[in-house]
């Protein structure tokens, strides 16, 4: 039986990482969706859910932590993991406290954040199926 | 005059400071510091080429981090090396401003100073990864031109600072701006506003500076000589296509250049121009028009070719169209010839019959006359050879830029084929693969090698595996193959630019092949073992460094994507401010420390830098044992050892027994762990030497003298043999005839406070052989987990935060290599002799009852061998 195709959420201010992790994810067999504005990010995800969202820590007007809580508030069941090139000890447990999946800092190896995507799929699947 | 009095009155005529035995430990302290802080400063300049390759994603706040981490610890190196030094290397503080100013500028978007962006600049010369000064086609020419080496004419560049000090000259800034808002603002449409602009700027002069810039250029040549004058805005055949928006003047005699310049520079405020660059969200002044002049070629046949033949449904074909002449099938008349040639040897050539031929090639405009009869045959005109050689280069330039291409070419009347221009080919959307597609090809082709290796540089390459491991192969190499090596040897930086791809069995992403790669953007995958026995010679195969994958045959599918896709990351601001930051932190020019240049001035880079201050900082420890030849009240020791060197040793406290008394100690009253373990080793048999050593006072003072002489043009003040020392530390310079080693370590309970450093240099023999023997130090070094670096004879090998035990353990491994690199100083002749000598070395490291240098953690056991007759 064929596998769906889970949908992630990229949003990062910085067009690179979107522009970069599109394509890269794509390849894998991801169907992705990319946003720089967070408020505009904001406003999709309450009409689109997704299976997976990678989103930058600290970014204008709407930074990661706050978008974290919109994300689990509106599908609890997406796995959100967290991009930043500030990762400090505190934000980090305190975003294991909102359920983020895991996290990553910046700069990071494409095959690494394809690994932890590939976690969270693995997961999403795996309860997909016990469900 | 003894070498004592010669030092002596070196030292007396040098009046520097004299330092005191309470400098010494923080001179030694600080000396460690600056070998911390050079490690650090590789580790970030290291690290910022790895992200080069591709694999990273990184945005613009870890480059501007990484570049204010390096000042750091650049501005930390030079106070070092001033407290080290009696402050004789201020100067160096302004090489900093000097090298790192430009760095600040580059990451703020600005190229502000006026030696950095010239008014003009010849093509061959123009700085890559500066599309904003050049224009696109300017940039992409140089670049066919410059890493390449494919056919440009002769030209140059005036840049867009010459575009902005014309406005400037011209007081036109303040109207322009004007002009535009009020288009903007729609107080005016954008006829009335282009007819405005383009007035004011024929109406103009050319500066005094740039008019003189250009006439500079036109100097020396033939004066019938005429020039294509062709528009080079910034964006254009960039990432943005403004592909016939402006203008572009052909056969412009040299004293109408300068009314050409303004023409083409009008052209910028096309009102098609306009509207294209309010469509794409450019503001009006952020435009500026560079303009490339190129000698004329004059054509007996020119055209355009497309690297991919999408309009014949063709894409693994180059489509080529031909019209006699110059300039014919670009501006649409003329007979048309349509060739198509197959990408791969034998590139077959299919010539389309005149049935054929209906239709224009997509983007571009072709006049509906087609060849019908041979006017003059087209075999003479165009005969295939020269074909087959125009769609090799279009395939090169294809996978350089990693995009369909479009090219513009000619061939003069010898027969030469000319690069005239190449920009992106715009592919319809529906001409991409689609995604799904890519991942199904990928997941049904058979895989040969999956997660192995490190990128050396990102991106999808396919073609023949072709072996290389020696100069014939290298030779053979055919363009467009992927090249498998069981090496990373800096020779094979003559084929980089030739192959599809590179799959070493050896090497790293920081390390040399894997610079070159990236300076090619040539796919790269390194250190995968096993790859010259698994990957069969001649076979087909496709390499995606982006996921470590070798798949067998070509994945169609997801090449294509590849050059189809809209980003290519090489080309992102990202990467070409990276590359720009690189080429001013990474290279090495200061090599050589007897050069003129080896001074503050002479330092280019962040790294001529580190490799100065280093220098410096080990010239300054070296001049310490000149000041303690002078009686100041220092208690030097000299080392009674059977091998055959005067050592001194200072210490700096707890190295020497405090029972010891007179001037001369012998190994069992040293007390210094690094010393007693390093020259253990040094006075096993066989290891200083082979030959019996003559072990009387005299024997060891003839044998120094003996070693100092055979190195004629030695300075015989550079310096003694002297061990800084404490209980845990131990800094040693040997000058072992033509060689020069220094340690430097230090072994504590803590491994955190632990390093080991180990520095080589020297030989007497040509640089090729001394270089075999700095890699087969670095081999046997790297074997046992050294950090090694090796710059010509140089070889720098460091670990750091290791036990005691193994800190112990490398350190008579150090000991073994400074006796046996002694032995073979002239044997190396041949690459092939680095093999055996290292297994010599590995073979007389582990006779029975031994430690070998990776095995040992139990301390010393080797016994003490001060005897003579053994």
């Amino acid at each position: 039986m064929e596998q769906r195709r889970l949908k992630i959420l990229v949003l990062d201010d910085e067009p690179i990482v979107c522009k970069r992790l599109k394509p890269n994810l794509e390849k894998v067999g991801f169907e992705v969706d990319i946003f720089t504005d967070s408020t505009e990010a904001l406003h999709h995800i309450q009409e689109h859910p997704y299976d997976i969202v990678i989103t930058d820590l600290k970014m204008k007007i709407v930074d990661g932590m706050r978008f974290l809580k919109e994300v689990k508030k509106n599908s609890p069941q997406t796995e959100v993991i967290i991009i930043t090139g500030f990762a400090t000890l505190e934000t980090a447990k305190e975003s294991y406290k909102q359920g983020v999946f895991d996290f990553i800092a910046k700069p990071f190896k494409l095959g690494e954040i394809q690994k932890v995507v590939e976690q969270a799929a693995a997961k999403i699947r795996a309860s997909e199926k016990a469900g | 005059m003894n070498i004592w009095q010669r030092l002596r009155a070196v030292y007396t005529r040098r009046l520097r400071r004299s330092p005191t035995p309470l400098d010494l430990p923080v001179i030694f302290e600080h000396f460690q510091e600056i070998l911390a802080d050079n490690q650090k400063a590789m580790e970030i300049i290291t690290d910022l080429g790895e992200k080069a390759g591709g694999e990273y994603i990184f945005d613009w706040h870890y480059l501007a981090d990484a570049v204010q981490r390096l000042q750091d610890v650049l501005l930390h190196l030079v106070k070092g090396l001033n407290l080290v030094a009696d402050n004789r290397y201020t100067e160096l503080y302004q090489t900093l401003d000097r090298i790192f100013l430009p760095l600040e500028a580059e990451l703020r978007g600005r190229l502000n100073l006026a030696a950095e962006a010239p008014l003009v600049c010849p093509l061959g010369e123009l700085p890559l990864d500066h599309p904003e000064m050049a224009g696109g086609k300017a940039s992409n020419l140089a670049e066919i031109s410059q890493r390449l080496s494919l056919p440009v004419p002769a030209g140059f560049v005036i840049t867009t600072q010459a575009y902005r000090r014309y406005l400037e000259h011209n007081h036109f800034d303040e109207r322009l701006h004007t002009i535009l808002e009020n288009w903007q603002a729609g107080l005016a449409d954008e006829r009335q506003s282009s007819r405005q602009i383009q007035y004011h700027i024929l109406a103009g002069t050319v500066p005094v500076d740039v008019a003189r810039a250009i006439r500079s250029q036109l100097e020396g040549g033939k004066k019938e000589k005429t020039w294509a004058v062709r528009s080079s805005a910034y964006g254009e055949d960039g990432e943005l296509s403004f592909a016939g928006l402006h203008k572009s003047l052909l056969g412009v005699a040299g004293k109408n250049l300068l009314s050409a310049y303004k023409e083409v520079v009008a052209s910028l405020y096309n009102p098609e121009a306009l509207i294209y660059r309010q469509k794409m969200g450019l503001l009006g002044e952020e435009a500026a028009m560079a303009v490339l002049c190129q000698e004329m070629v004059s054509a007996r046949v020119s055209g355009v070719a497309h690297s991919r033949a999408l309009e014949m449904a063709a894409p693994d074909q180059v489509i080529i169209y031909a019209a006699p002449g110059p300039g014919q099938v670009v501006q649409g008349q003329g007979r048309v010839q349509r060739l198509l040639v197959h990408a791969d040897p034998p590139f077959p050539v299919t010539w389309l019959p005149d049935d054929q031929t209906n239709g224009g090639p997509g983007t571009v405009a072709v006049g509906s006359d087609h060849v019908e009869g041979p006017g003059e045959p087209w075999h003479e005109l165009l005969p295939e050879p020269l074909v087959r050689q125009l769609a090799t280069w279009v395939s090169a330039i294809e996978r350089y830029f990693k995009r369909a291409q479009e090219i513009e070419w000619a061939v003069d009347s010898e027969g030469q084929v000319w690069i005239l221009q190449s920009r992106n080919l715009l592919i319809p959307q529906e001409k991409v693969p689609a995604i799904e597609d890519v991942c199904a090809s990928c997941a049904t082709q058979p895989v040969l090698l999956r997660d192995v290796g490190a990128v050396a540089h990102a991106g999808v390459g396919a073609g023949p595996v072709f072996k290389v491991q020696s100069d014939e192969d290298m030779g053979r190499f055919p363009a467009g193959a992927i090249m498998v090596t069981p090496f990373t040897a800096p020779w094979l930086a003559l084929i980089v630019p030739k192959a599809a791809g590179i799959i070493a069995e050896r090497g790293s992403a920081a390390g040399h092949l894997a610079t070159i790669a990236r300076e090619f953007r040539v796919p790269a995958l390194v250190g995968v073992p096993d790859a010259m026995k698994i990957l069969p010679d001649g076979e087909e195969i496709t390499l995606d460094t982006y996921n470590r994958c070798i798949y067998q045959g070509q994945v169609r599918a997801l090449l294509d994507y590849e050059l189809l896709h809209p980003l290519v990351f090489e080309d992102s601001a990202e990467f070409r401010l990276l590359r720009r930051l690189l080429r001013r932190i990474a290279p090495l020019r200061l090599t050589d420390p007897q050069a003129p240049d080896f001074t503050p001035a002479g330092c280019t880079t962040v790294h001529d830098m580190v490799r100065y201050i280093h220098e410096k900082a080990v010239q300054e420890l070296m001049d310490i044992p000149k000041s303690l030849s002078h009686p100041s009240g220092v208690q030097v020791w000299t080392l009674l050892s059977n091998v055959p060197l005067d050592l001194k040793i200072l210490d700096l406290g707890g190295g020497i027994d405090p029972e010891a008394s007179g001037s001369k100690v012998t190994l069992e009253q040293v007390r210094s762990r690094p010393l007693r373990a390093l020259w253990e080793i040094l006075s096993l048999p066989g290891v200083w030497s082979t030959e019996p050593i003559p072990v009387d006072f005299q024997g060891m003072m003839s044998s120094l003298t003996r070693t100092r002489t055979e190195s004629p043009g030695m300075e015989t003040g550079a310096g003694i043999d002297l061990a800084v020392v404490s209980d845990t530390y131990l800094n040693l310079h040997l000058r072992l005839g033509y060689h020069f080693n220094l340690v430097d370590a230090r072994m504590e309970e803590e491994p955190v406070h632990n390093h080991l450093y180990f520095r080589f240099l020297g030989g007497v023999t040509d640089i090729t052989r001394r270089s075999r023997r700095a890699q087969l130090l670095a081999r046997i070094l790297s074997r046992h987990h050294f950090k090694v670096d090796v710059k010509g004879d140089l070889v720098i090998a460091r670990v750091l935060h290791l036990s005691a035990a193994e800190i112990e353990t490398r350190l008579r491994l150090v000991g073994r290599l400074i006796g046996f690199t002694r032995q073979l100083d002239i044997l190396l002749r041949r690459d092939e002799d680095v093999d055996q000598f290292e297994q010599t070395f590995f073979q007389q490291i582990s006779p029975p009852g031994e430690d070998t240098a990776e095995g040992g953690q139990h301390g010393t056991t080797a016994p003490e061998n001060p005897g003579p007759g053994r």
